[in-house]
């Protein structure tokens, strides 16, 4: 049996010092593995197989970094220096660079692999990082002889018990038909749209266990590389909990009394509405009843700052203010500038879970969802977040900007996902009526509860939010914004 | 003409210092390992060894020990050249001077020059 068919140990991982990434690999590599990291000239691989080796060295274990031909040693350690990861005291004898150009150059394939072994023996080295493999490939003489290299180092690797990272740029198809033989690959790329990048991350090959699948987002920055694993693929696919009689109220007596029951504990709502028709004030009078209560709240935000929203809540009756100050109240703000929507749902679940949130506002699914540079992810993202926020047991609701302000056509900028995900859909709208510009609101769904359906005008005041009676004579087309009496005369 | 043999496993360095020395009017022997430099001091007995600490097959530490050892070698001035923190490698080798890599070319001349004159002044 050849080290490629043995079953690696399940029990042995390297952590390789990403956040977020060993989640994505089942815990990390698996020791004694050889991997192949492949990406374009600047996609991280440099910088992932160094963060890796010091994370590593840090904790006691001896890499040996090879380069072929690529940037030299100096350069690559003057562009590591200013990493959170760097640590200069692990020079030399646990991160040990060397360069394998020349032996290529005169030895080929054989003479490199003859002194990876002996410098892997030397160093007493369990990770070894061979940094520019598409050299390697180039000096072989024929594909054979490159596949011929690959399988002497995966029977030294297994023998020696290091692990291999192999790093190389895609040069050509992304995944050789020689790269078959190691035991995983990943793939690290850049991608744009328009002006706007991002960077992704994808395990195209694994052996030895399950790994998140589909494309991850991660970031570089001072601490190195930090991937997002995709919520959908990361999501916790059990049950939420029922549930049961708990129910959760707004703390307005005029709204709570259109649906007395309560929205269930750990549902979503989607409140959609033109701008300016109260979205904001709305959903925070549910997170101002839970402050009221006790509970946890969170406010995440895009348009306005934490500062204007505190005023304009205020200006409303709500003081949110000092539930801020006591840290009971947590408000998440992003502005809606080039947002990633894996980082937004990790930064929004991070916190919930942190601070044990029992009630969510999340103010602009529009904003959320311009951070998807592919808009037909939405429904399966919104559909994974709503998963993991009531698996948290934590009421939410998403406001939703429509675009029209006024009209017959009632848009809803998004797919049909969410607001079908959605156990509760608000509608809130803008009417011109008898001279004046009124806000209308209306229930279109409560799931398990019982509701007035009926289209009811509401007003914000220092007060507070007051839902008025149903309106006393009959009008038809109120929902469109042009409110019209049957008899085409005023109530 | 004074010779000086350069140690460093990155070919691109190795060649550049070359160059560089050359210029200047040395003799330049070329090696990109420590056992490589070996070879290189018993065919022809160099006045300085420029060395890179981290190497493959035989590394900075390994070959300065190995040409303290030769009785025949002593006399051979030494300068060291690392990537990696120099001042731990300095405290730890007192008599042997050391260059952090990158240096530039004023600083690469005055430590070699300084390294010769040293070598000069002793053995007039």
């Amino acid at each position: 049996m050849s080290p490629s068919e043995q079953a690696p140990r399940q029990d042995a991982r390297v952590t390789t010092g990403v956040p977020g990434l060993d989640g994505v690999l089942g815990g990390g590599l698996v020791t004694s593995g050889v991997y192949i990291v492949v990406g374009e000239p600047g996609a991280g691989k440099t910088l992932f197989a160094n963060q890796l080796c010091y994370h590593q060295g840090r904790g006691g274990a001896r890499c040996l970094y090879v380069t072929l031909l690529a940037e030299s040693h100096a350069r690559m350690l003057a562009n590591m220096r200013d990493m959170a990861f760097f640590d200069s005291a692990l020079l030399p004898e646990s991160v040990y660079y060397v360069s394998g150009f020349r032996t290529l150059e005169e030895q080929g394939l054989p003479g490199l692999l003859e002194l990876l072994r002996r410098e892997v023996r030397n160093h007493n080295t369990s990770i070894l990082v061979l940094d520019g493999l598409v050299q390697a490939q180039e000096a072989a003489g024929s594909s054979r002889d490159f596949k011929k290299f690959i399988h002497e180092l995966q029977v030294s690797a297994s023998l020696s018990r290091f692990t291999a990272l192999m790093l190389t740029s895609s040069n050509g198809p992304t995944v050789h038909p020689e790269y078959t033989m190691v035991d995983g690959i990943l793939e690290l790329r850049e991608r744009t749209l328009g002006v706007r990048s991002w960077r992704e991350l994808q395990v195209r090959k694994f052996r030895g266990g399950a790994t998140l699948s589909g494309v991850h987002t991660f970031r570089i920055s001072n601490d190195g590389l930090e991937v997002f694993p995709r919520l959908e693929a990361r999501m916790r696919r059990t049950q939420p909990p029922d549930p049961g009689s708990e129910r959760v109220h707004f703390g307005i007596p005029s709204l709570d009394a259109l649906f007395p029951g309560g929205l269930a504990k750990g549902s979503t709502s989607l409140m959609l509405g033109p701008p300016g028709s109260g979205k904001t004030l709305m959903g925070s009078s549910l997170l101002a009843e839970g402050l009221r209560r006790g509970e946890q709240c969170l406010y995440m935000g895009f348009y306005e700052s934490p500062e204007r929203l505190l005023h304009k809540v205020a200006a409303a009756g709500m003081d949110l203010g000092e539930a801020v100050k006591e840290g009971r109240m947590h408000i998440l703000w992003q502005p809606p500038a080039e947002s990633i929507l894996d980082i937004l749902a990790d930064q929004l679940l991070s916190a919930v879970r942190k601070h044990q949130v029992t009630r969510v506002f999340v103010d602009g699914l529009s904003a959320m969802s311009q951070a998807a540079p592919d808009s037909a992810r939405m429904s399966s993202f919104f559909a994974a977040l709503t998963q993991e926020l009531r698996l948290s047991c934590a009421t939410t609701i998403f406001s939703l900007e429509t675009p029209r302000l006024f009209g017959p056509a009632l848009d809803v900028p998004l797919e049909v996902g969410p607001s079908a995900v959605a156990e509760n859909l608000f509608f809130l709208r803008h009417v011109e009526l008898e001279g004046r510009l009124r806000r209308l609101l209306t229930i279109f769904k409560l799931r398990d509860t019982e509701y007035d359906p009926s289209i009811r005008e509401f007003r914000i005041s220092r007060q507070g939010i007051e839902v008025l009676p149903p309106f006393a004579v009959a009008l038809d087309t109120l929902l469109t914004g042009l409110a019209r009496h049957r008899s085409g005369g005023h109530p | 003409m004074e010779t000086v043999l350069v140690v460093d496993d990155e070919q691109g360095i190795l060649e550049a210092l070359a160059d560089l020395l050359r210029e200047e009017g040395y003799r330049v022997l070329t090696a990109s390992h420590g056992r490589e430099a070996l070879e290189r001091m018993s065919e022809l007995r160099p006045d300085l060894v420029l060395t890179d600490w981290m190497m493959p097959v035989l590394d900075g530490p390994a070959l300065i020990d190995r040409i303290r050892a030769e009785p025949s070698w002593a006399g051979v001035s030494l300068l060291g050249m690392s990537a990696v923190d120099v001042g731990p490698l300095r405290a730890h080798y007192p008599g042997i001077p050391f260059l952090q890599k990158p240096f530039d070319i004023p600083a690469l001349m005055k430590q070699v020059r300084k390294a010769l004159d040293g070598k000069r002044a002793a053995s007039g």
